[in-house]
């Protein structure tokens, strides 16, 4: 067996630690195991990353990016299904792309599931809690495997499901349960998509093999293919897949109400891992989205106006979650951005994105654990005397979301800023100007958020003690916290530190990343950018070929990386002023655009909007189509039943049983025989 | 006698043992005394473990590589005057739904077993035996090769359910039972007619003209000799249809699929389906939604499909319009149910819809998908039925207004009632994504369809996650509340006890592992389907030959015209 086999088992071993974490919650004293299982089976799956890693891209160091990489490799695990001339394998697809969400998910993964292991301790649901975590991660992994669409369509069903039971896990309290029903359904919405899609693709390319499907495509690019109409629908199918996978415009709106799961789950599905599986099917399958000229223009536009629309709405949410959850809309809208206009920044965004964002909810999750779920930050200022490492720790975070010079948020950001005004068309550039605006808002609420949080004044509520909770998460997680408390005893009157050590060391290294790891890409060790360099190989044709002026006249990405580089240090000194140094000041300069606010307040009025198209539309259908079946279908039957019932009805008459009736029966018939015979004779 | 000549031997023996296993089992628990619940009991789990183990030494002799064909052949003489036989066999398709029986009846009578005399009285006796019966007359149908005898073993079902519901069912159950029986025998008597008039038209089949044409060939004819005789035999018939018209073609569609359709059932004949589940016991509803409803959908895959094709390429976009809309329509109804079974059993017609959507696009990757959703939506409903039942047991309410968050107190149903709940809206590595995912792409890549029809469909996906999650999230989610009323009998709130476990846990391991490797089915049934859509993709290829489909710029052909090209071609698109 080469080296290579063995990933063909990453996926599975931790399918194995989620069993095993299933067969904890049923005896009492195996509870405990389930954290430490649950960690070393994503960790093991990171291992064996790690060794296949030279395997799949090569052992040559330096060079030129892209020129040492081996072509994918596929192993096969054993066959799915058959149908027709259709072989569907539990294969594996690997290469470089492959690779960075491996390390991605099975990497950031471990951290969060280690915080997890201190955060859930109390929880009553604590080996459930793995048992789902293992299991999102073996559909992680499984979707950025697949060597076939269906596979990944698998992968892709299967983290929407740990997905749907993670946010749900809080289950007694109905808005969880309302959010996790939500976000399923609407994901229902776009895999639908995906799937008409995958129809598509096997009806144009006879399969549904990646190896197939890819170079097939790559093919007809280079030998300038005649676009049929049907060839087209493609992409579009596969993109309504993305957008509800990635929460963007118009699927973006269970993303927010996710926030009600527990919050290791925001920070690894609902921001490192899962949201991004839109932008890994992009990048993987950009040769096929390069079948329709009006099918990447559409993906960077829709990431450009995503990132900018849930920027704004982070603007004015003061629900600690909430400000991140809106954040990751607007984030992966830069992904999109990115991988729209071919940039390798799209999949490099990713990566930091993952470190950044995983920082933050953890951290947020330590505001949260030690205020008793407290979620408002208008209660909330000056905790960083009382918590001084979570605030340093989420300085970072903030940082980096914020694209500070030199973070990693700024290089991955910049570059694929850079490429997008660099493609020197209308679309990229639009919607890379969308995306250098909200270089600037992005960095004003980030920092709008950790000053009110950390700076100022000293104060805050612990639970609902002072102030009523005006949104049903924050009740609902403040429920959360004093069952907590319950359990192990101990009623917080203070915030306070994480007390369980393991538990920072995850922050600490995701710090670091957040701070080093683009610089470290950029700057340092090709071998990282080699790797994200070939892993949208494809898509930088796309931009070369768009004629970048890299040469002549005045560096696009230079400028590009000064000015957003300088917007976002412009947002950070601006949320400075207004939030820290002179608070009130806010107030009195968003008076007289009210209106604007309160729009924003309230989302724009999206969820109330598809509440009013599509939700209540389709209740009153189904109320009606059941009143026709119980009325108008099962009436009809039942008249039919009538019909022998009303014949005998009608012909009981003649049966009376008196003689004087049969015989003018008989008569008559006798008269009608004779009358019969006569005519017909005459 | 050497020992292998002598099993040899008894092979053509095993199908009729299998089949007559049960229900000599039922008389005989008629001989016992009726308070003995204790021997009823066991009898009758031996008596269906047994079945089930004939089942599987069936499986065990089947040869497997010649999957599409009859074996395990056996023949008797019934009335010669009609050339009337008790013939049959298993093919792969027959051993499947065969193996989904037997597998299923232990597991359902396990469930009975349970509070029996609160059920049942003292008639558990009764109970069992046509439960007993009804699992004979399903094997045998599964089985037939004789168009009569598989006639009359469908009939057979009725009976059966019908006391099963308007005996042992709850406060409507004398309505539902009638209405149950009603429907179904106005479609089957319809269905006879259909299968009499084909065997009347190959009694009037000139059979020597036509072999001296070279209409019929030599050796067809000499493989099927009552050709032009009073016969019932399956083969004959199928190869004696297609002589007719396809006006000929179409009534005996018609008849047949009045019979089918109302068993499967399809919108808009369904309305026996919601009320015979909601009163009939839970046995009964897991035999009916298991096991008797893919009777019909197996019914148009084994002998309408075949024997009338012209007919059912010229209807198939029509009855395609009558499964989405049936797929949309209760899927949306299921969404305002308040009575558990009500949903589960709605929820049925929407499966079923899918089923028969995929047996009308006439390509082997959507029948595939179909034949796996019937046996996946057997073993996932089925499943849902018995925990359903479970829960009534417990709380004797079905409203789902009583109750919430239960989850908590019965952590273990709710973990099989989830589990169930996501094979049922297809999750991919579970038993439902197989049958959905292939019905709904074959859907899209039939000339006949395409994908209007599966855009269409594929909506249903949409319904069925929200009706499955209303029902998840009110039911097992939530905060905690259970009925107080304890005017039925006692509520009790402990978890499932072990028989119980016993009960789902089986049929939990099968959906997982045809979810994950339902390539064993799969491979098999593709054989013993070939041959089903052999005439159907003939009529499609010659309607071709007679009017091609200008594709000649290939820029803004009709591309269902270009499907039906490569179909013709190479038999794959």
């Amino acid at each position: 067996m080469s080296e290579l086999e063995i990933a063909k088992f990453i996926p599975w071993v931790p399918a194995v630690g989620a069993a095993l974490c299933g067969l904890c919650c049923t005896r009492e004293r195996f509870r405990a195991w389930a954290g430490p299982i649950c960690v070393a089976s994503i960790l093991i799956a990171f291992a064996m990353s790690v060794g296949i890693y030279s395997h799949v891209v090569g052992d040559g160091h330096g060079g030129e990016a892209g020129h040492h990489i081996a072509g994918p490799h596929v192993v096969t695990l054993y066959t799915w299904m058959t149908a027709g001339a259709m072989t569907v394998d539990m294969g594996y697809f690997l290469d470089s792309l492959t690779m960075i969400m491996l390390f991605v998910v099975t990497g950031i993964g471990t951290l969060i599931a280690t915080y997890a292991m201190g955060y859930m301790k109390h929880d009553p649901g604590y080996p459930r809690f793995f048992a789902f975590v293992a299991l999102f991660i073996f559909a992680m992994l499984t979707l950025v495997m697949a060597d076939n669409l269906i596979l990944l369509y698998l992968g892709w069903e299967g983290v929407g499901l740990c997905s749907y039971l993670l946010i749900g896990y809080y289950s007694k309290y109905p808005v969880a349960v309302v959010a996790a029903k939500k976000a399923f359904i609407v994901n229902r919405v776009g895999d639908l998509g995906f799937a008409l899609g995958i129809f598509l693709t096997y009806y144009q390319f006879g399969s549904i093999d990646l190896n197939v499907i890819i170079p097939a495509a790559t093919q007809m690019i280079e030998d300038g293919y005649t676009q049929t109409a049907v060839l087209s629908w493609i992409p579009f199918l596969l993109l309504i897949g993305a957008v509800g996978k990635s929460a963007q415009i118009p699927l973006y709106t269970w993303l927010p109400d996710a926030m009600a799961g527990p919050t290791p789950v925001s920070a690894l599905v609902h921001a490192a891992t899962m949201v991004t599986a839109g932008v890994y099917m992009i990048a993987r399958l950009t040769p096929v989205f390069q079948l329709s000229p009006y099918a990447l223009p559409t993906v960077a536009l829709v990431g450009g106006v995503t990132c900018l629309f849930a920027a704004t709405i982070a603007l004015n949410s003061n629900d600690l979650k909430g400000v991140f959850a809106y954040s990751t809309v607007s984030q992966i809208g830069y992904m999109f951005l990115g991988v729209g206009v071919g940039s390798v920044g799209g999949v490099f965004h990713l990566s930091t994105h993952a470190f950044f964002k995983a920082l933050l909810f953890l951290t947020a999750g330590s505001v949260m654990h030690a205020l008793a779920g407290n979620l408002d930050i208008r209660t909330m200022g000056g905790l960083r005397r009382k918590m001084p490492v979570t605030c340093w720790l989420m300085f970072c975070g903030c940082l980096a979301l914020a694209g500070f010079p030199f973070t990693s948020g700024f290089y991955s950001k910049d570059l694929l800023l850079g490429d997008a005004m660099a493609v020197g068309q209308t679309w990229a550039t639009v919607a890379g100007v969308l995306g250098i605006i909200t270089a600037f808002v992005t960095a004003f609420y980030t920092f709008r958020l950790w000053f009110t949080v950390f700076m100022g004044k000293e104060k805050y509520d612990i639970g609902d003690a002072h102030h009523t909770p005006d949104n049903e998460l924050e009740k609902a997680m403040i429920g959360v916290a004093k069952e907590e408390a319950e359990h192990t005893g101990h009623h917080p009157h203070e915030p306070h530190e994480m007390p369980w050590w393991p538990m920072n060391v995850p922050l600490l290294i995701l710090a670091v990343g957040s701070l080093f790891y683009g610089m470290l890409v950029k700057k340092i060790t090709p071998w990282i950018a080699d790797m994200l360099h070939a892993s949208t190989e494809f898509a930088a044709i796309h931009v070369e070929h768009h004629g970048a002026d890299y040469g002549g006249g005045f560096d696009t990405h230079q400028v590009v990386e000064i000015i957003s580089g300088a917007l976002a240090v412009l947002g950070v000194l601006l949320a400075m002023v207004l939030y820290w140094l002179k608070p009130g000041l806010a107030g009195k300069l968003t008076a007289p655009i009210r209106p604007v606010v309160t729009l924003l307040a309230n989302k724009y009025y999206v969820d109330e909007l598809y509440d009013l198209l599509f939700v209540k539309p389709l209740r009153v259908i189904a109320y009606l189509s059941y009143a026709i079946d119980q009325f108008i279908i099962h009436g009809l039957v039942l008249a039919f039943g009538w019909v022998p019932r009303l014949v005998g009805m009608t012909v009981r008459p003649a049966q009376s049983g008196k003689l004087q009736g049969y015989g003018i029966g008989m008569a008559c018939g006798l008269a009608l025989v004779a009358f019969i015979v006569f005519w017909a004779t005459a | 006698m050497d020992f292998q000549a002598f099993l040899q031997s008894l092979q053509p023996l095993l199908i009729p043992a299998m089949i007559l296993f049960p229900l000599a089992g039922g008389i005989l628990l008629l001989l016992l005394p009726r308070h003995e619940l204790h021997k009823i009991c066991y009898g009758t789990f031996y008596t269906t473990f047994i079945t089930l183990l004939l089942a599987l030494t069936a499986a065990g002799v089947f040869d497997w590589e010649r999957s599409g064909e009859v074996q395990l052949k056996f023949d008797l003489n019934w009335i010669n005057a009609f050339g009337l036989r008790l013939e049959g066999g298993v093919d792969s398709l027959s051993m499947w739904f065969v193996l989904l029986t037997t597998f299923l009846m232990p597991l359902v009578m396990l469930e009975a077993f349970t509070h029996l005399r609160q059920r049942t009285g003292d008639r558990a006796k009764e109970f069992f035996f046509w439960l007993l019966f009804a699992e004979s007359a399903m094997i045998a149908a599964f089985c037939a090769t004789d168009l009569i005898f598989f006639y009359v073993c469908y009939e057979f079902t009725l009976i059966p359910l019908f006391f099963l519901i308007g005996v042992f069912g709850s406060t409507d159950r004398k309505k539902a039972a009638m209405v149950y029986f009603c429907y179904s025998f106005t479609g089957s008597m319809l269905m006879l007619a259909g299968i009499l008039y084909v065997a009347w038209f190959n009694t009037t089949l000139p059979v020597e003209e036509l072999v001296a044409t070279g209409a019929l060939a030599a050796d067809t004819r000499l493989a099927l000799p009552q050709l032009g005789e009073w016969t019932f035999n399956f083969n004959h018939l199928k190869e004696a249809a297609q002589y007719m018209d396809g006006t000929q073609q179409a009534f005996v569609l018609l008849a047949l699929m009045c019979g089918f359709a109302v068993k499967v059932p399809m919108f808009p004949v369904h309305t026996w389906l919601p009320l015979a589940h909601t009163e009939a016991p839970t046995a009964g509803s897991v035999d009916l939604a298991a096991v008797m409803l893919k009777l019909g959908s197996y019914g148009m895959l084994r002998f309408a499909l075949p024997t009338a094709p012209i007919a059912v390429v010229d209807y198939a976009p029509f009855i395609a319009v009558l499964c989405v809309i049936g797929i949309l329509y209760t899927g949306l109804i299921c969404w305002v149910q308040k009575d558990l079974k009500k949903l589960i059993a709605y929820s049925s017609v929407s499966h079923m819809g899918f089923v028969v959507l995929g047996l009308f696009a006439i390509n082997n990757i959507a029948i595939g998908g179909s034949v796996f959703y019937m046996l996946s939506h057997g073993l996932s409903t089925g499943a849902l039925f018995l925990c359903v039942g479970m829960m009534y047991t417990r709380l004797h309410t079905r409203q789902m207004s009583d109750l919430s968050g239960l989850g908590k107190q019965f952590p273990v149903w709710a973990f099989f009632v989830i589990f169930f709940a996501l094979c049922s809206v297809g999750l991919p590595g579970l038993n439902g994504f197989p049958g959905e995912f292939l019905t709904l792409m074959g859907t899209f890549q039939a000339p006949l369809l395409g994908w209007p029809f599966a855009l269409a469909a594929g909506l249903g996906m949409i319904v069925a996650a929200m009706y499955i999650l209303y029902f998840v999230g009110k039911v097992i989610f939530g905060p905690l509340k259970i009925p107080t009323d304890t005017s039925h009998g006692p509520i009790e709130t402990h978890d499932l006890n072990f028989k119980e476990i016993c009960t789902l846990a089986p049929i939990a391991v099968v959906c997982l592992w045809l979810g994950l490797y339902p390539n064993p089915v799969l491979v098999t049934v593709e054989e013993a389907i070939d041959p089903i859509i052999i005439p159907a993709e003939r009529v499609m290829q010659a309607r071709l030959e007679a009017a091609p489909i200008e594709t000649a710029d290939g820029s803004n052909a009709d591309w269902r015209g270009q499907t039906l090209a490569a179909n013709a071609e190479g038999g794959e698109p």
